[in-house]
């Protein structure tokens, strides 16, 4: 019934703007459509690396009718002798018309849906936003259902990358325990995950203050068991471990060990569910010769064996 | 900007300290996880609990993974027994009585203050505990409570738990066991009956089917509570039910293992049905001698399983008595598409959501961003790609408006050697890998 009323809501929407995309089409035949295409081509955007900054470029590209191949930020710029490149001012009171257009015509979910695209690494990422705004505000509400679409399939994948990036991190995230009680963990992840995340944690973990430290993007939240902030830090020095922290973690690596089973090892499929990249800040992967304690007790797996091997070795000479 | 922790904040400790007793706790966690190892289950699923300020801990209902072992398994709980000190003599088991192996117990503060230590640092999402028979059922259980209440009443924590009930366990016990733990399981251990009385005499079919239905009604009373009643109530195994048994130790066929399942899904709700491929680990005249169950008999009762329980698939549509076994080469939905053959090619454009599940190598997700994207306008092949369809296998089956995928022929026999022969590939290369127990099916 809903998606039936969706489809029926969003055709509405549709047609009329379709028609009136008619309309300019035929009114432009001639050169000068033509001539604009090529320019078009080539141009991209200039901006400074700030949310508002990427809302202003695509208020421009509207206002002036542009169609830039990408938006970028200028200090990450490799430039291209095919493109011409235009710096656009940010100004705020344009990039909140942009959002406010984002969330009249597209909804609230739209815009978080902008906002996580744009924590991306991705280097085209300007360029996928304004691609699928421009197809959204044509297309409607709806249009983030329109999975077959370019554009829309463009945007919804990186949303999905970050995605993938931030629940590795709910998962990955390893928080050491401090001298000064405060909990601390490091994270090298490939999107800037830190807004997404923290919120997990200062519910979920929320009788202890702690700190979660991105050293690729340099943001850190900060969580001091009542609210949380964000803060931009180029290095953290963290102090060291308290006392129960290493037990802790030899009692973790011991488990992690311990838990596995050597008739199933198989590291091709650990490697795919939890890729390498991750285990520089995870204290299991810790190798052997570094680590504090080790158990000094047999398995009870071990034992058995033992106990099958005397008994074989009983068996045969009689 | 140049930031110590020291500049932030200053607390005092007043945390978890082991105090000293770290290298014996780590011999007895060492023994106790891997007397646990053999478990299936570690799944942190099905149950929605918010946090509460000032208390740690919640739960999600798609749960979280936070680490995988060298053999690819998830680890999401801290999975531990309570005690290996054991008085019943299973054949399969490791912790039986007559081995002479290392045991020892927890003591329920020790387990509480591992579990939160670790809950702490994001390394698990709660705790699996299961237990060695103490004495008797009741005696083991009551002792499991202890240190579950402890650790949600004394320390206030609210993440998962999942609770292994021994069987023959008493009502009253039950009932304390379920409003402490997120979800409670009996394990079936074996597929039938008689082998059950063969390799594990202390255990019955009665002792464990009991109490599973004792559980489910008490989940479906409780449900029910909830629904008429405004205020908050004490919740009874919120994440439901879970068994699992030993696939290979004794001959059944996956026929009777899967009907099995079917009828425990139906009869007793059960969330799910774990399967574990024998490993051996002692040596007894009664358990087939050194042989490995092969990890691609369980994968394969796994798909058959997920047929089930999200594909509207009934387990007559996957397995036959004439034919007992699972195909090892292709997988049980391939191997129903080529059985009925004449209801395929299935026109993406076309055919209803509950066709496109059918499909092989279309899932959940894929169907539904199928339906999602045709509202919108009809759908190619390359549009394909987009919707993250993996066409590998999919495109033997399936037309986009009206044509086939590229160089496919479509013909019952040269699909299954197609397919077939990818299978022998993936597991040629499985071997450099590692992975030699694929071979031995």
């Amino acid at each position: 019934m809903d998606s039936f009323s969706s489809l029926i809501a969003s055709e509405q929407r549709l047609f009329p703007l379709l028609d009136q995309r008619k309309q300019l089409g035929s009114q432009n035949v001639g050169e000068a459509s033509f001539s604009s295409l090529i320019d078009d081509a080539e141009l991209i955007y200039l901006y400074d690396g700030s949310l508002e900054g990427m809302l202003s470029a695509v208020f421009a590209a509207f206002q002036r009718h542009e169609n830039p191949e990408d938006i970028v930020t200028s200090h990450a710029l490799q430039e291209s002798l095919l493109s011409s490149y235009v710096p656009v001012q940010t100004e705020e009171p344009l990039a909140a018309r942009v959002r406010n257009g984002i969330l009249e015509k597209l909804g609230d979910s739209a815009y978080e849906d902008v906002k996580k695209v744009f924590l991306s690494d991705a280097p085209h990422k300007g360029g996928v936003i304004f691609r699928y705004l421009h197809y959204a505000f044509t297309a409607g509400r709806w249009s983030f259902t329109h999975l077959a679409e370019p554009a829309v399939a463009d945007f919804l994948e990186i949303r999905r990358q970050v995605e993938s990036e931030a629940h590795h991190m709910l998962m990955f995230v390893r928080f050491a325990q401090l001298s000064n009680g405060m909990f601390y963990a490091h994270i090298e992840p490939k999107a800037s995950v830190v807004p997404l995340i923290t919120d997990h944690f200062a519910q979920r973990l929320n009788v202890q203050p702690f700190i979660i430290y991105d050293s690729v993007h340099n943001l850190a939240s900060v969580f001091d068991t009542e609210r949380w902030w964000l803060v931009s830090a180029d290095e953290i020095n963290a102090a060291e471990h308290s006392r129960a922290e290493d037990d802790f973690q030899s009692l973790w690596q011991t488990f992690y060990d311990t838990i596995a089973i050597e008739e199933r090892r198989n590291p091709t499929c650990q490697r795919n569910f939890m890729p390498k990249r991750f285990w520089g800040n995870m204290c299991e992967h810790i190798p052997p010769e570094l680590r504090k304690q080790k158990p000094t007790t047999k398995t009870p797996t071990h034992a058995a064996r033992l106990q099958a091997a005397g008994q074989k070795l009983l068996e045969e000479p009689a | 900007m140049h930031w110590t922790t020291e500049h932030l904040f200053v607390y005092t400790i007043q945390n978890i300290c082991l105090k000293g007793r770290g290298v014996e706790l780590l011999d007895k966690l060492t023994i106790l996880a891997d007397a646990a190892k053999y478990d299936v289950a570690c799944t942190s699923c099905g149950v929605t609990r918010t946090a509460v300020k000032g208390q740690l801990g919640n739960t999600m209902n798609a749960g979280i993974c936070h680490s995988f072992s060298a053999d690819g398994r998830c680890i999401t709980l801290l999975k531990v027994l309570y005690s290996n000190v054991c008085s019943y003599n299973c054949a399969y088991c490791i912790n039986r009585r007559s081995n002479e192996v290392p045991r020892t117990t927890f003591s329920p503060r020790e387990l509480a203050e591992l579990v939160i230590g670790f809950y702490r640092r994001n390394y698990i999402e709660g705790l699996f505990l299961s237990s060695a028979v103490l004495k008797n059922p009741d005696y083991t259980t009551e002792r499991m409570c202890e240190a579950l209440q402890l650790l949600r009443q004394t320390y206030g924590f609210r993440g998962y738990i999942h609770a292994k009930a021994v069987p023959g366990t008493s009502q009253d016990l039950l009932v304390r066991l379920g409003v402490l733990a997120d979800r409670v399981s009996l394990n079936i251990e074996l597929p039938s009956e008689e082998s059950l009385r063969l390799l594990a005499p202390e255990k019955s079919k009665e002792n464990t089917l009991g109490p599973m239905a004792f559980v489910r009604d008490g989940i479906k009373a409780n449900y029910q509570d909830k629904q008429l009643s405004t205020v908050k109530r004490t919740r009874f195994v919120p994440a439901g039910q879970s068994t699992q048994m030993i696939v290979g130790a004794t001959p059944e066929s996956d026929f009777q293992i899967l009907k099995l399942s079917a009828s425990l899904y139906r009869t007793m709700e059960l969330r799910r049905v774990f399967f574990s491929a024998y490993i051996p680990v002692n040596t007894d005249p009664l358990l087939p001698a050194g042989v490995e169950t092969p990890l691609l008999r369980e994968h394969r009762l796994y798909q058959a399983d997920w047929l089930m329980r999200f594909y509207e698939f009934n387990v007559d549509e996957i397995i036959s008595e004439e034919d007992p076994f699972l195909d090892p080469l292709v997988d049980p939905k391939c191997n129903w598409a080529l059985k009925h053959i004449d209801q395929f090619p299935a026109e993406i454009n076309k055919v209803p959501y509950e066709m496109l599940l059918r499909i092989p190598g279309i899932g959940v997700r894929g169907a539904k961003r199928i339906v999602m994207a045709r509202r919108h306008r009809s759908i190619r092949f390359e549009d394909l790609k987009r919707l993250n369809i993996a066409l590998k296998r999919a495109k033997y089956f399936i037309t986009c408006n009206g044509s086939y995928a590229q160089g496919v022929i479509f013909d019952p026999t040269s699909i299954y050697a197609q397919l077939a022969g990818e299978t022998k590939q993936k597991r040629a290369k499985g071997v450099l890998d590692g992975q030699l127990q694929l071979l031995d099916s």
